[in-house]
């Protein structure tokens, strides 16, 4: 217990060490600063028309089939349309009817949009006696927004990780690991305070993380605190890795930059691109954060589905890195 | 002179090597062009899957892209994504079902859709404007991201870091006592750090975007890349020798990487947060890339003589600081 308080002492002055345990909150809350911003007009259909072009009519059906931006003229309407930051379909009135305008390097769901337009314009009457059921979905937050949040949560319980290895590396390089080999402190009691510190850190660092970003159902927090306490334990084994085992500063850097890429860029992307029964996508379990990330996916999708599978692969991962660095460092001492 | 300027420049060339710079540099390359031909010009977006149930066939002539399904369950099951858009003709009378997107207009647009597929009619195309598949579109757009994060924020820690080895080997008091000049010492690091980038740049261009492609815009990007380089490279040198030590200078990459890059990308790649933008520098430099990527010299004079004034006045102040520094270390 002195230990750890010597060790907390030893973090407050560590400016990276705080950073990093801060930068996840800053982030949260920027996310929720940019609530204002609204991210699902990023998937809502963006049309452009010149001004005075459209009836009254078209641009009422057209106001309500997406995002409608007037542009004083065909240039500017040209040159929004082949804007690459852009997904926008240019429209104009054609007789009765209205006629798009595309790039050519739109996604294909704008290609199809744009394409089919003056169709959907043609039959608009008929569509709108059609009968429609719209069933309200489980959650409000727009899918961009979900996924920033889940991105944000993640970093800040692999923060530990970040928290840990800078930690040993600063000791390395101030010389107090050496002081370390002549003090009454084992292997065990080291390892032990480390793992502690990164493994707190991490847990504080993801809890104030989401109080600021994120909203939990009360019957989800018990998986959800399991899912952040396991995934905070492997990031600190981790950062107890980077740290044991990287020479300097730079090195060390280096190695959690490749550590963060790996624990964050993969499971985005299986989680985006791979079908969720695939080999591949059980594949990417071998990481630990994949489970994490699909576990704080489904949670705030409001689906608990396979939470059950998520919490016992974490808890393999748990038990696999720790022997596993027990056994590296039995290996090193021989 | 020019003998002393050589080996000053081979001296800087080694440490670049020790400080494994150019390896660092290999493996993004080859990290970087592997992700954008195997997996990012691959990702696109479909347009929502329609699926039918109409047991007792009173649709006779729909679109092909339905997908005809065999009961309500197995219909109810394939919209609960909301993002698929359902058809219950159960009744006779085709009923749109679907789960909602939160967002009014597309689900409006979603309905609109489905419905049209039940009549299919042959509907005018959209005029192509563009000159660019959606192919080279990603090929451009992601590779004008990297360059501009690797060169923004990968370089000027690849120059800080070099310079902090430097100052550990005590290079910089030895410095101070040879015949050499502040601005020769300063120029050998920049061009050598300009020359790596420089072909960094021209590689990852002409293997993402194809030869032809890729040496049409070469002159613009290299054009570019230079006055990004420059800069940041003057950024960088400034403040590993500003800063006491690495561990400081890294708190400030941090911040430079998530503060200061992710603002101008979401700008840049989204068309969000737009207002205030324009008073960010670095927007205009990724803007100034981006255009170059396309083969646009949008950039104007204006740009180019600030760019210009900004690196002669951070080549001046870094002169400054490390005569300082020269002098304090004795």
């Amino acid at each position: 217990m002195k230990g750890l308080k010597y060790q907390l002492k030893n973090i407050r002055r560590d400016k990276m060490s705080i950073l990093s345990f801060c930068l996840p909150i800053l982030v949260g809350l920027a996310i929720n600063l940019f609530s204002g911003v609204n991210f699902s007009s990023l998937s809502e259909p963006s049309f452009c028309v010149v001004k005075n072009d459209l009836s009254e009519s078209a641009m009422e059906w057209l106001q309500i089939n997406g995002n409608v931006t007037t542009l004083p003229d065909m240039v500017s309407l040209k040159n929004m349309v082949n804007d690459p930051a852009t997904q926008t379909i240019g429209v104009l009135q054609d007789g009765n009817s209205i006629k798009t305008l595309l790039s050519g390097d739109e996604l294909q769901i704008n290609m199809v949009i744009g394409n089919t337009l003056p169709q959907l314009y043609a039959e608009r009457e008929d569509a709108a006696s059609s009968k429609v059921t719209i069933i309200p979905a489980a959650d409000n937050n727009d899918a961009l927004k979900s996924l920033l949040i889940v991105i944000t949560v993640v970093t800040a319980m692999f923060m530990g990780c970040t928290f840990n290895a800078m930690n040993i590396i600063g000791e390395k390089e101030d010389g107090i690991s050496l002081i370390n080999e002549v003090l009454p402190i084992t292997k065990r009691e080291y390892v032990a305070q480390k793992i502690t510190l990164g493994f707190a850190g991490g847990i504080l660092s993801t809890l104030l993380t989401a109080c600021v970003c994120m909203k939990i159902a009360v019957s989800q927090i018990i998986p959800w605190l399991l899912l952040v306490v396991l995934s905070a334990f492997i990031a600190a084994l981790a950062g107890l890795f980077i740290g044991c085992f990287s020479g300097g500063l730079m090195a060390g850097i280096v190695s959690i930059k490749i550590v963060m890429i790996l624990f964050l860029a993969p499971p985005i992307l299986f989680y985006l691109v791979v079908p969720s029964d695939s080999v591949l996508f059980a594949v990417s379990y071998l990481l630990p954060s994949s489970a994490t990330f699909y576990g704080l996916m489904n949670l705030l999708t409001g689906t608990a589905q396979n939470m059950g599978i998520h919490l016992f692969i974490l808890f393999v991962h748990c038990i696999v890195w720790f022997l596993l660095f027990l056994f590296i460092d039995r290996c090193r001492n021989k | 002179m020019w003998m002393d300027f050589l080996s000053l420049l081979k001296k800087d060339f080694k440490l670049m090597l020790s400080s494994k710079f150019l390896l660092l540099a290999l493996g993004s390359l080859i990290l970087y062009s592997c992700y954008i031909n195997y997996i990012y010009v691959g990702l696109d977006q479909d347009i929502y899957p329609v699926y039918l149930y109409d047991p007792l066939h009173t649709q006779e002539v729909v679109s092909s892209e339905i997908m005809i399904v065999d009961s309500t369950e197995e219909l109810q099951a394939n919209i609960e994504d909301g993002y698929a858009v359902g058809i219950n003709a159960f009744s006779g009378t085709p009923e749109i079902v679907m789960v909602s997107s939160n967002i009014r207009s597309v689900d409006h647009y979603r309905a609109a859709y489905a419905f049209s597929l039940l009549s299919p009619a042959n509907s005018v195309a959209a005029e192509r404007i563009g000159a660019d598949s959606k192919e080279m579109k990603s090929r451009r757009e992601i590779t004008c991201e990297f360059l501009f994060f690797e060169l923004a924020a990968v370089g000027f820690l690849g120059l800080a870091s070099t310079l902090f080895k430097e100052r550990q080997m005590g290079m910089i008091r030895v410095h101070g006592v040879l015949p050499v000049s502040r601005t020769a010492f300063i120029l050998s690091k920049l061009i050598l750090f300009l020359l790596s980038d420089l072909i960094f740049s021209a590689l990852l261009t002409v293997i993402n975007l194809g030869v032809a492609e890729g040496l049409s815009v070469l002159p613009h990007v290299c054009l570019q890349a230079g006055i990004l380089s420059l800069l940041m490279a003057l950024v960088g040198f400034f403040c590993a020798i500003w800063l006491p030590d690495f561990k400081q200078f890294s708190l400030l990459y941090l911040v430079l990487a998530v503060f200061i890059t992710t603002p101008v990308f979401l700008a840049g790649q989204t068309g969000i947060i737009r207002e205030g933008i324009k008073y960010h520098p670095m927007y205009h430099l990724f803007m100034a890339m981006k255009n170059a990527y396309w083969g646009i010299s949008s950039a104007n004079g204006g740009y180019y003589m600030i760019c210009g004034l900004t690196i002669i006045l951070l080549f001046l102040l870094v002169r400054q600081v490390l005569i300082r520094e020269m002098a304090k270390e004795g």
